[in-house]
């Protein structure tokens, strides 16, 4: 079930059961990280295993240590004791060819088998018998039987306590390892090649010891001479001995994929430093992302529905706010990636909203959003609300504020004399920007501290809050006891209208068109302001049909109001009715309604005795507040 | 139980002249003739696979089940191979029903090494009935206790898999989500039996510990045992100088018509009438950073006089509608000869640290707020 750890949590918060010691090769309780990376074919020579990685033991005896790699004095930290640490090395190369190399009508589809500890995850793939076996009438020579490969798959062990979303990217990976071997087979034969090397190798290896009589693993023989062998390894380290680094295998964009009958080719995709770029064949690039290693929310990964989820909330009104610098991250792309990117990421600003990104970058708001998605999914960036003055910032509470960090430290290094715990103290209270930028002493030049307020941000130090605003009217007088419909708030009354923005969808969502004609919010010219002034009849109905959603109660203790009084008030508060269910914060308000910062406030002020105000952060973009694994 | 639902159980064995073929299932016909060819590997296997818990996804379905291999000269072939497993749709969690498929194997086992009960074609027919009503309680029920002879008798139960629970702290306060009463006390083991009445939703594990006279790690151990299974949760030490603030989930109290009931039957005070909602959620919105919880109550004093400010806190905590800001003291600067910091170093709270210093909070604040190098952080 589970086990006590009585060792004392040294970061203050609270941590699963399952500490990750950096000792063990296998990351105990690691449950990201693949076991080993396996590559089956079946074929007319029957099943073989081609490759594997880690090497296992050649030798059953236990005694050998030093090939052992995991020390038996290394500390086993996971609750469920395994039976047997090492994973899958119980299992000899015949008989995961027997189990891995699937009939041909398991092909195509996913492939998953579990067995004790270990879970086995691969795609299957059918080859086509190889064209290039033509014989020609008039040749003499008798046709040479080549062996034909029929399947293949690269198989990836886990551990069974893997999370379904880790299986399923797994999985994914290894579906995409196989699109591209089978396009270079049917290209070149690649596979077969690559394939016909690794059993020489094996063969050599088993004829040696034979021979001499020392077991050695025919893999270790492989690597050297296979690239496809290099490959897999590679993509397996990368996985497991640097797991808190942002890892990423090359993959053909889910986004911005090229189209091209019939061809997988890789179109604008995104490395980063530390990164394995699998070139399959030296052509195909095979790239991949492990969002459970980027995205992590207080130890626990971020769910990719849940990352989705949010991608999909993302307003014209949010700006885009990149995690590397620009030259940093521009020298990352590969020389054929999508031009749209590098103008995006050339033109990108904390200060600018993606709309404005997209008129700068000279690109339609779809594109700006699809791309804008994609970096955040790759962890190159994250969405927040554009930088202005009236921001409100406050540390975030997964904030690590230890003296020792390695942030503390980067922060040390980036702005000399100053120190992280300090900068951070001051945003235990909620500080508007226009705040911060008053220090008392005026030796610290403003830009430096906008430079250091985006730092933070980018570590995930600061939420930034944000009001919101609900309407609830005190109850009346006669009070029967139970909950009235009076007391039912708007939202539930409200039945039938969807509780997104009504605007989102007209305002250039990912889904509507980018004829928009919304201005900027920092346009003066309020849309309250281009309706006939005065107490026209056509306001006055606007207005009641505006409040005809409420109750008869609520409506009585709204026109009571000394505020309501003013016709003008009253058909705002009216218009901005279905915006205080406390979804919708100040800022979006703005944005739709073409209203200032100041409007707004006052008439909250005015109206405030029916309204209730609050501050938290976004929950949209709160998933990217979070910190790092 | 829930949606993990068998769809079927089988028995498969080696047969000495058809070879592996599935000898019963129940219902009839669930296994096609060309599922069981495409998985028959990993049903009757290799040696090295045998004893081992194999779960195979194939054509939409799920098979988990344990090859068992008995040798004995007196077998064709000199071994009897069986494997009784179970079949569930592809994209059930199938984590409970192992144990159950391990422990079925190991009966089965058992059974034969007694009384050759497989490997006798008489007795082996009594192995379909067996079937069905594994089947039909498993699903019912979750558990079933099934008699087969006069010596043996086959309990089952499906365990529901439960998420590893947190690391309970010394000034963490466990809260029951559900109520006291409904507990019988003695399901549970001397200790938790012990600490039962002092889990009030205030107290400390420290102080309970202190006030029930049990050791501290026992109390701990049986605090998150209790986690485990999602009888309590865990909130922060309640104070009048606490401050919190509010998540986006108390907008949760304005749309879900279920919370809004629970929340206002909670933190109504006893014997008055019901709490109004605006009430309510206008002291949730009026906790914010910088504001105590003494501050509240003297803002609010028109909106507390339904309200228990401390069930509203814990309410509050509970749902995560509010969540507590605290203090952590971090040395800036400092001689170097003196030590490194070592609670004041912005991972220990104040919580953490009075805990364990047994400093009360009025103390620490005095100490620390008269030292220049140490500052403040709210989180």
């Amino acid at each position: 079930m589970y086990i006590h750890s009585s060792s004392f949590d040294l970061q203050g918060e609270r941590k699963s059961m399952y500490k990750q010691s950096e000792n063990s090769f296998f990351k105990c309780g690691e449950k990201t990280s693949p076991i080993s990376v396996i590559l089956v074919t079946s074929g007319s020579r029957g099943n073989k295993l081609l490759f594997r990685y880690p090497f296992q033991r050649v030798a059953d005896c236990t005694s050998s240590l030093t090939t052992k790699q995991r020390s038996p004095y290394a500390l086993n930290t996971t609750g469920d004791v395994l039976e047997d640490p090492d994973g899958d090395s119980r299992f000899s190369d015949i008989i995961l060819a027997t189990i891995l190399a699937t009939k041909s009508d398991m092909c195509g589809k996913k492939f998953e088998l579990k067995i004790d500890n270990v879970r086995f995850v691969g795609h299957p793939t059918l080859l086509q018998h190889p064209h290039t076996i033509q014989v020609s009438k008039t040749d003499p020579s008798p046709k040479r039987e080549m062996p034909t490969m029929i399947l293949f798959s690269v198989v990836f062990a886990l551990r069974a306590n893997a999370d379904p979303s880790v299986i399923s990217c797994m999985h994914n990976l290894s579906r995409r390892i196989a699109i591209a071997l089978q396009h270079e087979e049917r290209r070149c034969q690649y596979l077969t090649r690559e394939a016909k090397l690794m059993l020489a190798m094996q063969d050599e290896v088993t004829n040696m010891t034979e021979t001499d009589g020392s077991p050695q693993s025919p893999f270790r023989q492989i690597l050297p001479k296979c690239k496809l062998a290099r490959d897999l390894k590679e993509a397996y380290d990368r996985f497991v001995k640097t797991p808190y680094k942002i890892m990423y295998l090359w993959i053909v964009s889910l986004f911005l994929q090229c189209r091209c009958n019939n061809r997988v080719c890789c179109v604008s995709s995104l490395c980063t430093t530390g990164v394995v770029r699998l070139h399959i064949n030296n052509w195909l690039e095979v790239s991949f992302c492990l969002p459970h290693k980027i995205h992590r929310v207080g130890g626990n990964h971020v769910p990719p529905e849940a990352l989705e989820r949010s991608l999909k909330a993302i307003r014209p009104y949010h700006a885009l706010l990149l995690l590397d610098s620009e030259k940093a991250l521009l020298a990352q792309l590969p020389l054929d990636c999508s031009p749209a990117l590098v103008r995006l990421i050339k033109t990108c600003s904390a200060v600018k909203n993606l709309q404005q990104l997209a008129q700068d970058a000279d690109l339609n708001l779809l594109q700006i959003f699809q791309i804008a998605a994609h970096l955040v999914y790759w962890g190159k960036a994250i969405i927040v609300y554009p930088l202005c003055e009236n921001n409100v910032y406050m540390l975030s509470p997964h904030a690590n504020i230890s003296l020792y960090s390695p942030l503390a430290e980067g922060f040390g290094q980036q702005f000399p004399s100053h120190d992280l715990p300090s900068m951070l103290a001051k945003f235990s209270l909620p500080l508007s920007l226009s705040e911060f930028r008053n220090p008392l002493d005026a030796s610290v030049q403003e830009a430096q501290l906008i430079q250091m307020v985006v730092w933070m941000l980018q570590r995930r130090l600061l939420i930034q809050l944000h009001t919101y605003v609900c309407l609830l009217v005190p109850p009346s007088e006669e009070e029967p006891g139970l909950l009235r419909d009076e007391e039912l708030p708007l939202v539930a009354r409200v039945g039938g209208r969807s509780l997104s923005t009504p605007s989102a969808l007209s305002f250039g969502s990912p889904t509507s068109s980018d004829d928009m004609t919304l201005t900027s919010p920092s346009m003066d010219n309020s849309s309250a302001e281009l309706l006939p002034g005065g107490d026209s009849p056509l306001n006055r109905r606007m207005t009641e049909t505006l409040l005809a959603s409420l109750t008869e109660h609520e409506r009585q203790v709204i026109l009571n109001i000394p505020a309501a009084q003013s016709p003008e008030d009253l058909r705002m508060f009216a218009r901005l009715l279905h915006y205080f269910r406390g979804h919708h914060h100040l800022e979006e308000i703005m944005y739709n309604e073409n209203m200032r910062r100041s409007q707004l406030k006052t008439l909250f002020d005015k109206f405030r005795s029916v309204l209730v105000v609050t501050n938290h952060e976004d929950p949209v973009i709160s998933l990217f507040q979070s910190p790092l694994g | 139980m829930g949606t993990d639902r068998i769809e079927c159980i089988f028995f498969s064995e080696f047969h000495p002249t058809l070879g592996p073929k599935i000898t019963y299932q129940v219902p009839e016909e669930y296994i096609s003739r060309e599922l069981f060819d495409t998985v028959q590997v990993y049903i009757i296997t290799k040696p090295e696979l045998q004893n081992k818990l194999i779960t195979v996804t194939a054509m939409g379905k799920k098979l988990i089940g344990c090859p068992v291999c008995i040798e004995h000269k007196k077998y064709s072939r000199n071994a009897l191979l069986f494997n009784l497993g179970l079949v569930c749709d592809a994209r059930t969690k199938t984590c409970a029903l192992e144990p159950i498929v391990k422990k079925l194997s190991g009966y089965l086992t058992t059974l034969e090494l007694e009384s050759g009960f497989i490997s006798n074609e008489e007795s082996k027919q009594k192995l379909l009935p067996i079937m069905s009503t594994l089947l039909e309680e498993l699903n019912a029920t979750g558990a079933c206790t099934l008699p087969i002879d006069e010596s043996n008798t086959i309990n089952l139960k499906l365990i529901e898999q439960r998420r590893d629970p947190l690391i309970v702290q010394e000034y963490d306060v466990p809260v029951f989500t559900q109520c006291k009463d409904h507990f019988i006390k003695s399901q549970w083991d001397l200790t938790t039996q012990q600490i039962l009445a002092y889990i009030d939703g205030f107290r400390h594990i420290q102080k309970i510990s202190a006030e029930a006279d049990v050791e501290l790690n026992l109390v701990r151990i049986a605090v998150q045992n209790l986690l485990y299974y999602g009888v309590v949760t865990l909130v922060s030490i309640f104070q009048y100088s606490n401050v919190y603030c509010t998540t986006p989930t108390v907008q949760s109290l304005i749309d879900d018509r279920s919370i809004q009931e629970e929340c206002l039957n909670y933190v109504t005070k006893k014997g008055q009438k019901r709490a109004f909602l605006r009430d309510v959620f206008q002291l949730y919105c009026g906790l914010t950073p910088g504001t105590t919880v003494r501050d509240l109550c003297s803002r609010y004093s028109q909106q507390l006089q339904r309200v228990d400010e401390r069930r509203l806190i814990q309410y509050g905590l509970i749902k995560a509608l509010i969540r507590r800001l605290q203090k952590y003291p971090v040395k800036v600067t400092r001689d170097e000869r003196s030590r490194p910091p070592r609670l004041y170093t912005g991972c220990h709270s104040y919580d953490e640290i009075c805990c364990k210093t047994g400093m009360s909070y009025k103390e620490l604040d005095e100490r620390l707020e008269n030292d220049p190098n140490i500052i403040v952080c709210w989180k």
